[in-house]
């Protein structure tokens, strides 16, 4: 660029060739803000100024550099700015008044258009600025032409004493090609003369100025005719005039067809003021003249007007006659085919050939790009109705996927206005962006109106510490900053009046996502500072790849622990809920080391196995479908199960201990009625085709219904037969209606009926129907689920008079009681249904006692709490020691202080149920059973010790409950079908749920800060009693997204892709064996370690080449 | 070629792969070789993981576009795009076209498979006059340097007699492009890439 010596030639980019111009006309002040396509030519100035001894700078922003070039060219020296085209509007203010003062040394304005918007967010033609505002306009149509008009500008700024604008276009400013060099002029800086009313445009003095600016124009004129930018060659009856890039492309298209003779070709140069008596003289042998130039008829319009003032009658053609588009810019086959079909001459456009489109490749953030982590940390801290305003800069690529932080965008600072102006009239917070080198541009008046209009707007100033996407200029606070000091952000923001003022590192997730979160939270303008450098620009010049690269851990990576049994889970993830996931995992996590468990506690912990962060990650989301299908997914009476678990998986939440677990059974039932109001079926849809395989399962309670709906599903023939007219069991018979109505249990009953179990009601086993006759009307296999029909006794003396009757007995007479009293013995769930029912029933003195102390008590301690409320007395750590005529005797447990007489006119026992094993004959004798008498069977599948038995639910030893029933009914339905069509048939549907539940021993996360837990419309204790309606509503939809989002997610998710799906590093791809880490790709920055919800990626020494 | 006529290179590859540095090389080699030159570099977007297409045009002429069907030589870093510059080609193109695939991480992100790497080579094969395939993963592993690739690669667009001038200047041009320490690399690397094309 320096090379002293004329007619050297060099290949220089159009950019480059104009500051070689510049050099040789002994430029000695260089200022600009970069923008492509301009950029190289300040990046230019700043290589070789200090050897040039040239004075330059960066400006802050494109007005910024006006000025400075301006008042430089005023003390003596030539002087040049550089901006793109969107700049030049902002310095639009002094561009319009130089004019008017004039220049002292030449002054030009360097400004590159874009048509076709390759790089910008619009197209403009700049060349009306010269009429507009009186400059004279040269318009290069090669890096050759760019390099002898910058040369030539400053004299011409002179000659004229006006600025002089040299505009671009992106095909000329980004094109290399030989530039002849000549001699270069030293720098010089010659005086200033003291003349206020010269510089001084007041109105009075700047009347005086508009009145020579005609005369400065002439001068313009005179020297654009003589400069040789106005050039023609060939001849003939047709013309081309063309100007800026089309002018090569037309004299290119003509050679290439050898019409250069026979066609008159017309190249403007300097499109403003035009020599217009040499233009006409040049086209006055015409008949007509195709006018090509990009964007606006400019030439044409003018040329018309030329040629009509002389009344040449010359057929001007272009866009106003279709020949040309108004828009973009020109390739060869546009400018072929209009020459073709305006002037006939050579050949006709090809036809366009046809092809498939390819997969696009849009542009993405750099592996160890601060703005990626930046912006997840957003989307983390607020939800996804938030509304994300965007600015110019690499940041800009946040508009599309995986970031979507863009919803709109204008210009350099409007990130901030953007927020501010929606803020203002909706009243809702929003969010800006931009960055550091935008902040200074433009982004500091906007922010200080916001904070004088108290807006509320959090807004983000992405500091990378660079210029980056023009090429890695220096902005005010760039570490590289050439002159010190350093302007402070932070410092600058504070002192424009905002108060909340955060700096974090992007690639501290958990402390942008809080930080993000505080700011969301404050009032007014809050801004967070997100500081991390460009690592493209450290990078920069050096080919050493990064020492440490992460690598994805397969066992922890996709994996949630319950695909051992075969089948992986159905429901989708989406984005929503993968963002759910990534908030556990931040709010959740104890220490940065910690790994999340597999399963989740809860998860580990439900008999069912249900995937309760799926379910509730999902309606946090609001995306119920894919919710509803978890809970779906295993478990059949699920109407039923919403009402009546006793939620072991709640002491398993990590909210346990603050008394408030996620309210699972709420957030399911929410979930059942939402399905029910959208028609949704609530049932398995996927049943496999009938084969010739049939099962009867004996007993329709629940763990017999869940056996036969499972086996439905798997594609068994099913009889169900029970001893009761109506399925349900002790649903039915064993549970107060005002605890599970009848409509939601018929609900599940009849939906498992439907899909195509047969039922046999009133037929008894033992009785009316026996096992051997089961066996041979040709079932493959038969599950007992007979239940446990016979009540446990009290051996006590005195039981004759005191006439005890059985829990399931009283709870099944639907007579209202005569009793004015009532006494029931037990702890468990049934003895406080008889006691709440007993109130309801209008018994007056309610009295429940039992051996266990109150926190042990076998029953839900919601519902004996309710009990209390509603009137209950409650006597805990009683042991009985007989019955009176009049109640029973008890002493405490310890067997420390006095009897306690309790009277009552009936007496319930409520102490559990045990099997009845006679109904099965001898069958009875052959089955193993335990001390209890309960049936001894394989855990896992349900299997008897006799081939083609197998049992479930309270018939067999294990925890009594209805969950534990479905699950156990379940299991037995694989057990069968592994055991008739083998494991690859069995294990196609989703696993059962495991009898062993495997509790993971991983850290527990953190209770994080949380909301209280959302409780549904309950009906006070003071009307309930005395009424059979049930006490609890349905959650709100709102409080049901509420109450799920409390869920940390604490397991890890098999379908989970959030590294690919929220973070979209370009260095994570799909491999044969899942997702992996390109080790050439990463940057070894680590910002997918915090988000990886599994804690599966972890650092590994680069297994790559080192170059050195 | 006769000195009159222009040649024109069209360099294709995603944003990062060196596709401009590329182009640069086959300019100054030009230069050197006394024909005029004309390269066209539009980036702007692209730079970041994006497409990017850069046009040498050597011989007389002004302008940097590659008129549709105009490429005399295709140097595809990539193959997908490669195939993005068919309008360029024609019955005379050579293409030279490394077929390690950089996918696109929206393909990545929405599961969308990368088109099979044979079909792009058969699409380009029909629409070109010769179509050379060089393994990329195979020459960096012989190299052991991925950053020698692209001198390989135009190694290997020499070697198909895709240069309108002599291999040796564009040799020189990857060498006074390259930092001293890599100018050994780069030579065998340009050796190779001729070499691996002429079997």
């Amino acid at each position: 660029m320096l090379v002293d010596r004329r007619g050297h030639t060099e290949v220089l980019l159009g950019n480059e060739a104009i500051v070689r111009g510049a050099l040789e006309a002994g430029v000695a002040f260089a200022a600009g803000y970069p923008g492509t396509p301009s950029s190289e030519v300040t990046d230019s100035f700043a290589r070789i100024a200090r050897a040039a001894g040239i004075t330059f700078e960066y400006s802050v922003n494109e007005k910024v550099a006006l000025e400075m070039a301006f008042a430089a060219c005023l003390a003596g020296a030539r002087s040049i700015c550089s901006m793109k085209h969107l700049g030049l509007g902002v310095a639009g203010d002094p561009l319009s008044t130089i004019p008017y003062v004039g220049v002292g040394a030449g002054l030009v304005i360097v400004s590159a258009g874009d048509p076709s918007c390759h790089t910008s967010p619009n197209e403009q033609d700049q060349r009306h600025l010269g009429p507009m505002l009186h400059l004279p306009v040269l318009d290069p149509s090669t890096p050759e032409e760019a390099c002898a008009m910058a040369r030539g500008a400053f004299e011409l700024s002179e000659r004229a004493n006006l600025p002089v604008l040299l505009r671009t276009t992106a095909r000329v400013a980004h094109s290399r090609a030989p530039v002849r060099y000549g001699a270069l002029l030293p720098p010089r800086v010659g005086s200033f003369q003291r003349d206020p009313p010269r510089y001084v445009p007041m109105p009075a003095n700047a009347r005086v100025m508009r009145r020579q600016i005609p005369e400065r124009l002439e001068a313009a004129r005179e020297w654009l005719r003589d400069a040789g930018f106005l050039r023609a060659c060939g001849s003939g009856r047709s013309g081309i005039l063309a100007a800026g890039a089309p002018a090569a492309t037309c004299a290119d298209w003509l050679a290439e067809h050898g019409l250069e003779e026979e066609v008159r070709s017309i190249a403007v140069g300097g499109v403003h003021p035009l020599p217009e008596e040499e233009l006409a003289d040049l086209c006055r042998d015409l008949d007509r003249l195709l006018v090509v130039e990009e964007l606006s008829p400019f030439l044409e319009d003018a040329v018309t007007l030329i040629c009509a003032r002389r009344g040449l009658e010359i057929e001007i053609l272009g866009k106003h006659t279709g020949h040309l588009p108004h828009e973009f810019e020109y390739d060869p086959s546009i400018v072929g085919a209009a020459i073709h079909s305006a002037l006939g001459v050579g050949p006709a456009p090809a036809e366009p050939r046809p092809s498939a489109p390819l997969p696009g490749r849009p542009p993405v953030f750099c592996s160890g790009c601060p703005h990626r982590s930046s912006f997840l940390a957003a989307r983390l801290a607020f939800d996804s109705s938030q509304l994300f305003f965007n600015d110019i800069g690499c940041y800009t690529l946040g508009y599309g996927p995986p970031h979507e932080t863009a919803d709109a965008l204008l210009c350099m600072g409007a990130g901030f206005t953007l927020a501010g102006g929606f803020a203002r009239v909706t009243g809702e917070r929003a969010v800006g962006f931009v960055g550091d080198s935008t902040f200074f541009h433009a982004g500091m008046p906007a922010l200080l109106n916001l904070v004088k209009e108290d807006a509320p707007v959090v807004a983000v100033i992405l500091d990378n510490q660079i210029t980056a996407m023009t090429g890695f200029q220096e902005s005010p606070a760039s570490a590289s900053v050439s002159k010190p000091p350093r302007a402070s952000i932070e410092e600058v923001v504070r002192a424009l009046g905002v108060r909340h003022v955060e700096v974090v590192d992007p690639f501290d997730l958990q402390a942008a996502v809080n930080a993000f979160a505080r700011a969301r939270n404050a009032s007014g303008v809050s801004v967070v500072i997100s500081r991390a450098p460009c690592p493209s620009h450290l990078a920069r010049g050096s080919s050493q790849p990064p020492a440490v690269v992460y690598r994805i851990d397969r066992e922890r990576c996709q994996s949630c622990g319950r695909e051992c049994a075969g089948a992986r889970c159905a429901v989708p993830v989406t984005r929503e809920f993968e963002l759910n996931l990534v908030r556990g995992r931040i709010r959740g996590r104890p220490t940065p080391e910690a790994m999340p468990p597999g399963v989740a506690p809860c998860a580990s912990a439900c008999p069912l196995g249900l995937c309760i962060q799926g379910y509730a990650g999902h309606v946090a989301a609001g995306e119920y479908a894919e919710a509803l299908q978890h809970v779906l997914a295993r478990l059949p009476l699920p109407e039923s199960v919403c009402r009546v678990c006793h939620r072991p998986c709640e002491e398993r939440c990590v909210h346990f201990e603050e008394g408030e677990p996620v309210a699972v059974n709420d957030l399911k039932r929410f979930l059942l009625e939402w399905g029910r109001s959208q028609g949704r079926a609530l049932a398995e849809e996927q049943l496999e085709t009938l084969h010739d395989r049939s099962v009867a399962v004996v007993g329709a309670g629940p763990a017999g219904l869940a056996a036969a709906a499972e086996l439905r599903a798997r594609g068994y023939r099913v009889v169900l037969v029970d001893g009761a007219e109506h399925p349900g069991g002790l649903l039915r018979s064993g549970i107060p209606r005002f605890r599970l109505p009848a409509g939601p249990l018929e609900r599940d009953v009849e939906r498992i009926l439907a899909l195509g179990v047969e039922f046999r009601g009133g037929v008894r086993l033992g009785a009316e129907v026996g096992l051997d006759q089961l066996l041979a009307e040709g079932h493959d296999a038969v599950v007992l689920a007979l239940g446990a029909g016979r009540p446990r006794e009290l051996e006590l003396p005195g039981a004759a008079r005191a006439e005890p009757i059985d829990a399931l007995d009283y709870i099944a007479d639907d007579r209202a009681s005569a009793d004015r009293s009532l006494l029931v013995i037990g702890g468990g769930n049934a003895a406080v249904d008889v006691a709440r029912l007993a109130l309801r029933r209008g018994v007056d003195d309610v009295r429940l006692v039992c051996f266990e102390r109150r926190a042990e008590m076998p029953a839900i301690a919601e519902e004996v709490d309710a009990a209390e409320e509603e009137g209950v007395a409650i006597e805990t750590a009683l042991r009985p020691v007989e019955f009176t005529t009049t109640g029973a005797l008890y002493r405490p447990e310890d067997g420390s202080g006095p009897r306690h007489a309790f009277d009552a006119e009936r007496v319930v026992l409520a102490l559990g149920q045990l099997p009845d094993l006679a109904v099965l004959g001898e069958w009875g004798q052959r089955l193993e059973v335990d001390r209890e008498g309960c049936l001894v069977v394989d855990r896992e599948s349900g299997a008897t010790s006799e081939a083609r038995l197998f049992a479930a639910g309270d018939l067999v030893a294990g925890p009594r409950t209805v969950t534990d029933a479905i699950a156990s009914g379940l299991r037995a339905a694989w057990g069968i079908d592994r055991m008739l069509r083998g494991e690859e048939a069995a294990d196609a549907r989703p696993a059962p749920p495991r009898f062993e539940t495997e509790l993971d021993a991983g850290p527990l996360p953190r209770p994080p800060e949380t909301q209280p837990r959302r409780r549904p419309p309950t009906s006070p204790p003071s009307t309930r009693a005395t009424s059979f309606e049930e006490i609890h509503g349905t959650l709100s939809e709102s409080d049901a997204r509420a109450e799920a989002a409390r869920c940390l997610s604490c397991g890890r998710c098999g379908n989970c892709r959030a590294c690919i799906e929220l973070f979209g590093c370009p260095a994570f791809r799909e491999g044969p064996d899942g997702i992996e880490v390109d080790p050439a790709a990463c940057n070894g920055c680590g910002g997918c370690v915090e988000l990886c919800p599994a804690g599966a990626i972890h650092a590994v020494a680069n297994p790559l080449e080192d170059p050195r | 070629m006769s000195p009159g006529e222009r040649y024109c290179i069209v360099v294709a590859g995603v944003g990062g792969q060196g596709v401009l540095t590329a182009a640069r090389c086959l300019g100054d080699a030009a230069l050197a070789s006394g024909r005029g030159v004309v390269v066209g570099q539009l980036h702007g977007m692209s730079q970041r993981g994006g497409s990017v297409r850069c046009t040498v045009l050597v011989g007389p002429g002004q302008s940097s576009f590659v008129p549709e069907g105009g490429a005399d030589a295709l140097l595809a870093l990539e193959p997908l795009e490669g195939l993005r510059a068919r309008d360029a080609l024609a019955g005379h193109t050579l293409a030279v076209v490394n077929r390690v695939p950089v996918v696109p991480p929206n393909l990545v992100r929405t599961r969308t498979p990368y088109p099979e790497v044979e079909g792009i080579l058969a699409e380009l094969r029909a629409a070109a006059a010769s179509l050379v395939v060089v393994d990329g993963g195979a020459l960096v592993a012989e190299l052991g340097a991925q950053r020698a690739l692209n001198a390989a690669l135009l190694g290997a667009l020499a070697g198909s007699g895709g240069l309108p001038f002599e291999p040796a200047l564009l040799l020189a041009a990857i060498e006074g492009r390259s930092r001293p320490e890599a100018r050994e690399v780069n030579r065998r690397a340009f050796a190779l890439g001729q070499e691996a094309v002429q079997g």
